[in-house]
C-alpha cells in the first residue's frame, strides 16, 4: 500500500466524518443547560440565558 | 578482478617508489612522495610537472582501495581536486579515477558529501534550446542546463590515462535530470561528455569498505534526487481518491437527509418601546422524533437597513435540558460612488448538533432596530439537515499532508537551482 500513514489518516478522518454525520455533530456549540425551571413556560420574560456568545452577541453589523 | 598487477618504479625526482596499477593504460603518474607528475610512457619517467599544488589533499578513498560498485570490482587509481570560481568564491570537488582491467575507467565525484558515479559517454548528445535555455535529450530524458564554468585542476595524485597537470583548465557545462547529470568538458584539444548518477555516500562507504561513517551531505546537489516531488504527486492522487469518496458521501447525505420540518411559526415584532423582557414568548410544544440528529433553526426577518436579534432557548420538556443561542439577522443596502451595495442577509441559519428525540419548545426573545415599528419574521425548525461544513473541514485536513510535502519538494527544487546559473540572485548580478 502506498502512503500507509496518509491512507490510514484519511480513512480514519472519513470514518469520523460518517460518525459525525450519523450523530449530527457540527462544529457549532450552543450553551447547554440542564434542569432549567419549568416556570420558563409561564414567565418566559423572566428567564435569563446562561450563554454569552454563540454567533453575534450584540455587536450588530452596521451599514457600509 | 584477479590480484592487482602492479609495476614498481622509482621517482626520478625524489627516489620514492611508485606503483603503477593501470600499467600500459597510464599516460601520467604522480609521485605520492614529492607530488611530481611523471610521464608513465617514458621508461625513465620523465618529469612532466614538478609539484605545483598550493595545498595537499587527502583522498577519502585511499588509492589502491578496491571495491565492488554495482556488481563490478573497481580499484581507485587516481585522485584529483578540481574547482571553479564563482563570484570570487572557489568551489572544489574531488574526482576519483577507478580502474578495472576488463571494463576500463570510471569516476566517482564528491562535493560537500554528495557523490556521483560517472562514466564517459562516447557520442556527443544532441543539444536543443528552449526559451534561450539549452537542454539535452538523452535516452528519453530531458537534461536541463544547470551551470557553465571553467574548472581548474588544483591537485593530483595517482595515475591517469591522460597527461594530467595541476593548473589544467576546461570549460564545463552541466545538465541535470535528477538523479543523473550530463557534463561536457571542453578544452582546445577535445570535448568529452560524461553521464553521472547520484549515489548515496553510504553506498560508496560500503562498496569500498571505508572505515567509519561518511560525512553528512550539505545542501542540495545539482542532480540530487528529490524524494518529495514523486511523493507529493502520488499523495495528490490519493487525495483525489479521498475527494471522490467525500463527494460520494455528500451526495449520499443529500439524498438520505430527512430535512423534516418539526416546527414553523410566523410572528411579528411591533412594540419597539416596550421593555425587552416583555417581548419574550414560548412556542407551542413540538416533537423531534427519530435518531439523534442535528436541528436547524432558520430565522427569516424582513429587515430593511436594520437588524433584529433573537435570543433562543430550545427546551426539552421532559429532561429540562436547554440549548441556548442567539442569532442576528441584519440587512443593509444602498448606493454610493462605487454603485449599489448590500451587506448581511434577511435569513439566518443555525444548526444545533446532536439533538436527541423528545418533546421541545422554543423560548424566543426578539430585539430589533428597524426604521418602522413593525417587523415580520418567521422561524422554522427542521431536523436532520445536510451541512457542508464537516465535509469541507475534512477535505481541508486531508489536503494538509500533500500540501506540506509539495512545499518541501518546492523548497528542495528552489535550493537546487539557487546554485545554478539560473538562480534569481545570479540574474540580479548579471544586470549589474
Amino acid at each position: 500500500m502506498k502512503h500507509p500513514i496518509y491512507t490510514t489518516f484519511g480513512a480514519l478522518l472519513i470514518a469520523l466524518l460518517v460518525v459525525a454525520e450519523l450523530r449530527g455533530w457540527t462544529p457549532m456549540r450552543p450553551t447547554e443547560v440542564k434542569n432549567i425551571p419549568r416556570s420558563i413556560r409561564d414567565n418566559p420574560g423572566a428567564y435569563r440565558p446562561h450563554y454569552r456568545t454563540f454567533f453575534g452577541s450584540g455587536h450588530y453589523m452596521r451599514g457600509k | 578482478m584477479s590480484a592487482p598487477a602492479v609495476a614498481s618504479l622509482t621517482c626520478p625526482q625524489c627516489g620514492a617508489a611508485i606503483e603503477l596499477r593501470t600499467l600500459d593504460q597510464a599516460l601520467s603518474v604522480v609521485c605520492g612522495s614529492c607530488g611530481s607528475i611523471l610521464d608513465a610512457r617514458d621508461p625513465n619517467l620523465h618529469v612532466l610537472q614538478e609539484f605545483k599544488a598550493r595545498q595537499k589533499f587527502e583522498p577519502q578513498i585511499p588509492l589502491g582501495t578496491r571495491g565492488t560498485l554495482k556488481g563490478e570490482k573497481w580499484e581507485a587509481v587516481g585522485y584529483q581536486v578540481r574547482g571553479i570560481v564563482v563570484d570570487g568564491t572557489t568551489y572544489c570537488w574531488d574526482e576519483y579515477l577507478l580502474f578495472n582491467p576488463y571494463k576500463g575507467f570510471r569516476y566517482l565525484t564528491q562535493y560537500d558529501g554528495h557523490w556521483n558515479d560517472v562514466q564517459v559517454i562516447k557520442a556527443a548528445p544532441d543539444e536543443h534550446t528552449s526559451g534561450g535555455r539549452p537542454y539535452i535529450l538523452l535516452h528519453g530524458e530531458t537534461f536541463k542546463h544547470f551551470q557553465t564554468a571553467t574548472a581548474e585542476t588544483y591537485f593530483v595524485l595517482g595515475e591517469f590515462p591522460w597527461q594530467v597537470r595541476v593548473g589544467d583548465t576546461a570549460v564545463t557545462r552541466d545538465f541535470v535530470a535528477p538523479p543523473r547529470m550530463l557534463s561536457e568538458e571542453r578544452t582546445p584539444e577535445e570535448t568529452t561528455w560524461s553521464l553521472g548518477t547520484y549515489m548515496p555516500a553510504a553506498q560508496i562507504w560500503s562498496a569500498f569498505g571505508l572505515p567509519g561513517k561518511p560525512p553528512h551531505a550539505r545542501g542540495v546537489y545539482a542532480n540530487q534526487p528529490d524524494a518529495y516531488m514523486p511523493l507529493a504527486g502520488s499523495m495528490a492522487k490519493r487525495y483525489l481518491l479521498f475527494v471522490a469518496v467525500i463527494i460520494a458521501l455528500i451526495l449520499l447525505r443529500l439524498v438520505t437527509a430527512s430535512r423534516e420540518t418539526v416546527f414553523a411559526t410566523n410572528s411579528a415584532f411591533f412594540r419597539p418601546g416596550a421593555p425587552a423582557d416583555s417581548l419574550a414568548f414560548v412556542t407551542p410544544s413540538f416533537t423531534v422524533s427519530g435518531r439523534t440528529a442535528n436541528l436547524e433553526v432558520t430565522t427569516e426577518a424582513q429587515v430593511d437597513n436594520g437588524w433584529a436579534y433573537f435570543e433562543y432557548a430550545l427546551v426539552n420538556e421532559t429532561t429540562g435540558t436547554t440549548y441556548e443561542f442567539g442569532r442576528e439577522v441584519s440587512y443593509y443596502y444602498g448606493r454610493d460612488s462605487d454603485g449599489n451595495w448590500s451587506e448581511g442577509s434577511r435569513r439566518d441559519r443555525a444548526v444545533l448538533p446532536s439533538v436527541p428525540a423528545g418533546q421541545y419548545f422554543l423560548r424566543v426573545l426578539p430585539e430589533a432596530e428597524v426604521p418602522t415599528s413593525f417587523l415580520e419574521y418567521r422561524i422554522v425548525v427542521r431536523r436532520d439537515v445536510p451541512t457542508l461544513t464537516p465535509y469541507l473541514f475534512c477535505l481541508a485536513l486531508l489536503a494538509l499532508p500533500p500540501i506540506l510535502v509539495a512545499l518541501r519538494a518546492w523548497g528542495m527544487e528552489s535550493a537546487r537551482w539557487k546554485e545554478s546559473d539560473y538562480a534569481p540572485s545570479s540574474d540580479d548580478d548579471d544586470d549589474e
